[in-house]
């Protein structure tokens, strides 16, 4: 199959969340021996933002973003070595840590969020739920993160995300991080007032946010 | 002889209570803990809560046990003690209450999802209700009530779980969104297919919590009683949480403002009425006056 043939059926793949075709296309596109930064940026990602786009018309729900998420994440396990091979990288995004707060047990929105960035080309950290503020600075030092996402479902610990960039501007790490905030009780205006580089009110939002402030778009 | 919930509603507007876990907090449970450990470690916390519940009017008050099905609780290693902790949930709801008042055994999602989206089997789902509401229905509750549900499947595991147990009439909330195309769960599930199956599954009562504020309610409430004839509850959020000076928190709606929607609600067709996150027993006592207004 020729590019024009096999770009328009990997976002079809994606769209209609189909592991299976999502993954042999990627496949198809190895053997092929195409340009696989290429691929994923023409063939694989208009779908995933087609995703995105059909969740704010309120067409598609959480079982299609996460099937459309699963999908793109298939694809680029197939793509992702291949790249590796060839000193190539399809994480434009850079590294994100992401986690719920300590105290916070909810996490499918932190879930959700994780697997949308990751299927937008980031490279994600996600350490789970109830996670302790020192836990994410120790993890993006670690990793070498660009950005830390903080969710927070009750309105008793979404202070635990004030308390982050306390944290990181007691230790002169604030300016080294874009720190995103989001959970039900979060707002912009939150974000604004304790200091956050960002807030997203869901996670086709977020994936966005976070283009822009990698400066992706 | 107390009459049935469900008769007492074709006579009145019937009352529920407000939010209960913001109530513990400010009675001292630490955040990260789970409400439901002090059911058996603060009783008389617990009970204090739902005597100033009944204190302010309502007819019905609503266990704490929301996050007391095993499969959350093992968020806080806690799975091995759900009929404990459920038993108690009921029986400290049933001392608080007067004669002639009502407890609902509280039922709140598992937190985990469905295959394919998560791990869970729906008999998974279904094994572990029925576990949490033996322990409710052991401890004496009149009703159960499985609310803030945002996902069909789950809701419906939560009907026969109980059912597998039980003959307890089953109230059911879902929290439902405000969306582009209507009223949705966070899983897609429309009012009319939400409120459909679960009465044929055996649902007693049907209606929308959480989410969505008073206003928002009232038009959530039309949709379902042009979806079903079953009797509907209603309990809505005070607006959204705001954090103000100090790191207080504030809904964006007053208590005047969130009971100004109430009669709305009512004649919407709800006739089950209470409180979800923001309230507390005040709006609760206005709201009382209100519908025992409306009903006079």
């Amino acid at each position: 199959m020729t590019k024009n043939e096999l770009f328009p059926k990997m976002s079809e793949a994606i769209v209609a969340g189909d592991r299976a075709a999502a993954t042999t296309l990627a496949e198809d596109a190895v053997r092929g021996d195409l340009d696989l930064l290429e691929v994923i940026e023409q063939g694989y990602v208009p779908g995933i933002q087609k995703v995105g786009d059909l969740w704010e018309e309120g067409e598609y729900f959480l079982p299609e973003l996460i099937s459309s998420a699963e999908a793109m994440k298939a694809a680029m396990a197939v793509l992702d070595p291949e790249l590796k091979r060839r000193s190539l990288s399809s994480h434009m995004g850079g590294r994100v840590v992401i986690g719920t707060v300590e105290g916070d047990i909810h996490d499918i929105g932190k879930n959700l969020v994780a697997s949308m960035l990751q299927a937008g080309g980031f490279e994600v950290y996600d350490l789970g739920a109830d996670v302790k503020l020192e836990r994410f600075i120790e993890k993006a030092e670690e990793v070498g993160a660009g950005m830390i996402c903080l969710s927070a479902l009750l309105t008793t610990t979404m202070t635990n995300q004030r308390r982050l960039l306390g944290l990181l501007k007691d230790r002169g790490l604030r300016d080294k991080y874009k720190v995103l905030v989001g959970g039900a009780p979060a707002s912009r205006k939150w974000a604004e007032e304790i200091g956050a580089d960002g807030y997203a009110e869901n996670a086709v939002a977020a994936v966005k946010l976070a283009k822009t402030l990698s400066g992706r778009t | 002889m107390t009459i049935p919930l469900l008769d007492l509603a074709k006579t009145r507007t019937v009352l529920f209570d407000g939010a209960l876990g913001t109530e513990l907090m400010a009675r001292g449970l630490p955040i990260g803990m789970a409400p439901e450990i002090w059911n058996v470690e603060r009783p008389q916390l617990v009970r204090e809560v739902h005597a100033a519940y009944f204190s302010a009017g309502a007819d019905v008050a609503s266990t704490n046990s929301f996050g007391g099905n095993p499969l959350r609780l093992a968020a806080h290693g806690l799975e091995g003690q759900a009929y404990e902790l459920n038993h108690a949930a009921a029986r400290l709801a049933r001392e608080a209450a007067p004669a002639g008042r009502y407890v609902a055994g509280s039922i709140g999602p598992t937190g985990k999802f469905l295959k394919p989206q998560g791990p869970c089997t729906e008999q998974d789902l279904e094994a572990a209700f029925a576990d949490q509401v033996r322990g409710l229905a052991a401890g004496g509750v009149d009703v159960l009530i499985v609310e803030t549900q945002y996902d069909l499947r789950e809701a419906l595991a939560a009907v026969r779980g109980a059912r597998s147990v039980s003959t307890l009439p089953i109230f059911v909330t879902m929290t439902f969104n405000a969306r582009p195309r209507g009223y949705f769960t966070l899983m897609g599930d429309t009012v009319a297919r939400s409120a459909a199956e679960l009465e044929s599954a055996g649902a007693a009562a049907f209606g929308a919590n959480c989410t969505l504020a008073s206003d928002q309610m009232a038009a959530c409430i039309r949709a379902c009683r042009e979806a079903t004839r079953l009797p509907l509850i209603a309990q809505a959020n005070a607006g959204q949480p705001v954090v103000g000076d100090e790191g207080r928190i504030a809904y964006t709606q007053t208590l005047e403002d969130y009971v100004r929607f109430v009669p709305d609600i009512v004649r919407a067709g709800a006739g089950f009425v209470g409180g979800c996150c923001g309230t507390d027993p005040s709006f609760i006592r206005a709201m009382a006056r209100i519908v025992r207004e409306e009903t006079s």
